[in-house]
This record gives C-alpha cells, sequence and structure tokens, in this order.
C-alpha cells in the first residue's frame, strides 16, 4: 500500500490536476444547471492531519450541508461536498420552483432529493472526467445527505482512513459565484488501498 | 473566568474543578468521560474506532480506538489523584451522520458505542448516563464543577446529562 506521507512533488501535482480536470467538469455542469458563471479556485492536492480538515471550512462547530458519495470501481475513495447554509438555499430556490425555506433544518423530502441529485450530478461530473483521464471507470455511490456540525462529518467520514497515520490524502477545491458570494466545496480522498493504481494510471509511479 | 479546555479527534485531557472541557462536532466518534465528584477531577477521552487489534503498538495513538482509550483514560486520571472507587462514566456521540443508501451503510458510530460499553465493562467502570446514536452531530460542555455534560445538537433543545 502506498503511503500517503510519502508522495512526492511530482506525485503531488499530477493528483492536483485530476482534481482540476474533475472539477472543471464539474463547475461547468452546476454553471450550467445554475444557468450563471461559476468560478473555480485554483485545486490543492495535499496530505493533511486529518484534524486539520474542518477549519477549511470555518471550524468543527461550523453548520452546512453535506453530501456523501462513494467512489466505486478499482479506484475507489470518498466524496464529499460541502456547502454553507446561503448556498444550499440559492440551489434549491434556484432549482424548485416556488420553495420558499429559509433554513435547511426545515427541507423536506422535495428539498432533500433535490440536494442529493445536486451532489449526484457534481459527483458524477468530476468522476467522469476522472475515469476518462485514468482509463478506468470510476462510479459514484448514491448520494447520502445531511446538515449539521462540519467536525460531526467529517470525523465519520475520515475515522476508519486513519487507523494508523493522522494524515489523509484530499484532493480539494471550491466554485465562487463572486455576485452572490456562493460557494461549494469540494474533497475527493483516494482510498490508500487504491491509491498505487491511481498513481499509476497518472503516469506518476 | 475558569479555564475552557477543548478536546480534538483522538485527544485525551484531564481537568479540574473549576475547569471546563469542550468538544466541538462530535460525529460517529464517541466522547468517554470518567469524573470523580470527591475531587471534582475529570477526564475525556475522544475515541474514533472502536478496535485496535492489528495495529502495530509502536505507532498506536491509543486515544483513538475504544478498547485503549478507556484504559488510557482511567490510567491519567487515577494517577493524577482521582478515587478509582468513586469514578463514574459518561458517554456521548456515536452517530450515524450519513443516513445509509442502497450502496453502503456507514456506522462506525454504533461500533463505537458498544466498543466504548465494553471496554468500560471490562475495567468495572459504572456507566450513569449516555446520549447517543441518532443522526446528528454534538458539542459538549463538561463542567467538572458538577460533573454535568451540557449538550448542544442543531435544532434542538440544549441538554444535560
Amino acid at each position: 500500500m502506498q503511503d500517503v506521507t510519502n508522495l512526492t512533488r511530482t506525485q503531488l501535482d499530477a493528483l492536483r490536476e485530476i482534481g482540476n480536470i474533475g472539477s472543471g467538469n464539474a463547475a461547468s455542469a452546476l454553471a450550467q444547471f445554475l444557468n450563471r458563471k461559476i468560478d473555480m479556485a485554483v485545486p490543492s492536492a495535499s496530505i493533511m492531519d486529518f484534524k486539520a480538515i474542518p477549519a477549511i471550512i470555518g471550524g468543527p462547530d461550523k453548520t452546512v450541508m453535506g453530501i456523501f458519495l462513494k467512489v466505486m470501481g478499482e479506484i475507489s475513495g470518498r466524496f464529499l461536498l460541502l456547502i454553507p447554509e446561503k448556498t444550499s438555499l440559492k440551489l434549491l430556490h434556484t432549482l424548485i420552483p416556488g420553495c420558499e425555506i429559509d433554513t435547511p433544518l426545515k427541507m423536506g423530502e422535495l428539498e432533500s432529493s433535490c440536494m442529493r441529485e445536486v451532489g449526484n450530478i457534481l459527483a458524477g461530473a468530476f468522476l467522469n472526467a476522472l475515469s476518462v483521464i485514468t482509463q478506468t471507470p470510476m462510479l459514484n455511490s448514491l448520494p447520502s445527505m445531511t446538515y449539521d456540525m462540519a467536525g460531526a462529518m467529517i470525523d465519520s467520514i475520515v475515522a476508519d482512513m486513519t487507523a494508523i497515520s493522522d494524515k489523509v490524502l484530499m484532493i480539494e477545491t471550491s466554485f465562487i459565484e463572486s455576485e452572490e458570494d456562493l460557494r461549494i466545496h469540494i474533497f475527493l480522498l483516494p482510498d490508500p488501498a487504491s491509491l498505487q493504481l491511481l498513481l499509476k494510471k497518472i503516469g506518476v509511479v | 473566568m475558569s479555564a475552557v479546555i477543548p478536546v480534538g479527534m483522538a485527544e485525551l485531557k484531564i481537568a479540574r474543578c473549576p475547569e471546563q472541557l469542550v468538544v466541538y462536532g462530535i460525529g460517529s466518534c464517541v466522547i468517554v468521560s470518567l469524573y470523580d465528584p470527591k475531587s471534582k477531577a475529570g477526564g475525556l477521552a475522544h475515541v474514533m474506532l472502536p478496535d485496535s487489534t492489528g495495529i502495530d503498538p509502536k505507532v498506536i495513538n491509543p486515544v483513538k480506538f475504544a478498547d485503549t482509550a478507556v484504559p488510557a483514560l482511567y490510567e491519567a486520571l487515577t494517577s493524577s489523584g482521582a478515587y478509582k472507587s468513586s469514578l463514574v462514566a459518561k458517554i456521548v456521540g456515536g452517530s450515524e451522520m450519513f443516513p445509509p443508501t442502497e450502496d453502503f451503510e456507514n456506522n462506525i458510530g454504533r461500533d463505537n458505542t458498544e466498543a466504548v460499553k465494553k471496554a468500560l465493562k471490562k475495567l468495572s467502570l459504572p456507566l450513569i448516563a449516555e446520549d447517543t446514536g441518532g443522526r446528528r452531530g454534538r458539542s459538549i460542555e463538561f463542567d467538572l464543577e458538577s460533573g454535568i455534560i451540557r449538550l448542544s445538537i442543531l435544532g434542538e433543545e440544549l441538554r444535560e446529562i
């Protein structure tokens, strides 16, 4: 198994590049269904201490919408979208005619299903691009969604990846719509067991 | 103002009255608290996984795993002067944050809760209260004056155990 802490600069650069291509594809999917211009932050691929992850989105007790999917196939991993309250409401108001809820806590089945579909589309677009580059089919599971504290979601997702090391490999990017300050954070965490294959497929073993 | 000490994932902290221990954003993790009402000393362990079997003892962080964290907390507290016979335990957390879908189930929270209970039993530490399971994240304040744990959960009333 490839130890994430031993990744070279070149390998991290290559992982960042696939993050770039994946999120580029996801950003255009988002721009299409919101019908507005979406900017993409420069992705990062980094080896992070899991304790530092919640700080990226404002601390462990920051309330956000989380959409979680598993990446399935020879190259497997976890895919997480974290969406601040303001952006999730904007998505709901745009995508569901007549939707007027003012907090995600009031989401019903229709709203939940709509947000899961957003996760499905973005993950699908991201992973499609990766499947093409790696010539390895990567599928996403059905999405699971919650609205809660970021720290509580992250501990549930990384716990079993950190039995030995405190470090996880994370490819991270965010989408920003500057006019209304809408943001979506995307995290891809490849499973340590399939990292070697991923590196091989992108030519940086 | 008394000191408020945060306890992060896989950390163990001991404190005494008038200090407070706090944990923000507990999901599938389980927080084990041990408290000695006589000396008003207590501690928290922030457990992430149920079982350390098979992990190389040279690299292990014992606080990560239920089976090793509970003895580590007990050890740390009793060696700092708490009375063994008066220690009581409370546990919080162990949620299933993401509901299962047809493709996966991710319920480490349930396994963590069971493993912590087993480890407490092994040391004959009485579990006097718990707030575990469900689908919500929790934040807590552990008051070393009273031994009370205050819980905040999104969209719910504050409660105490």
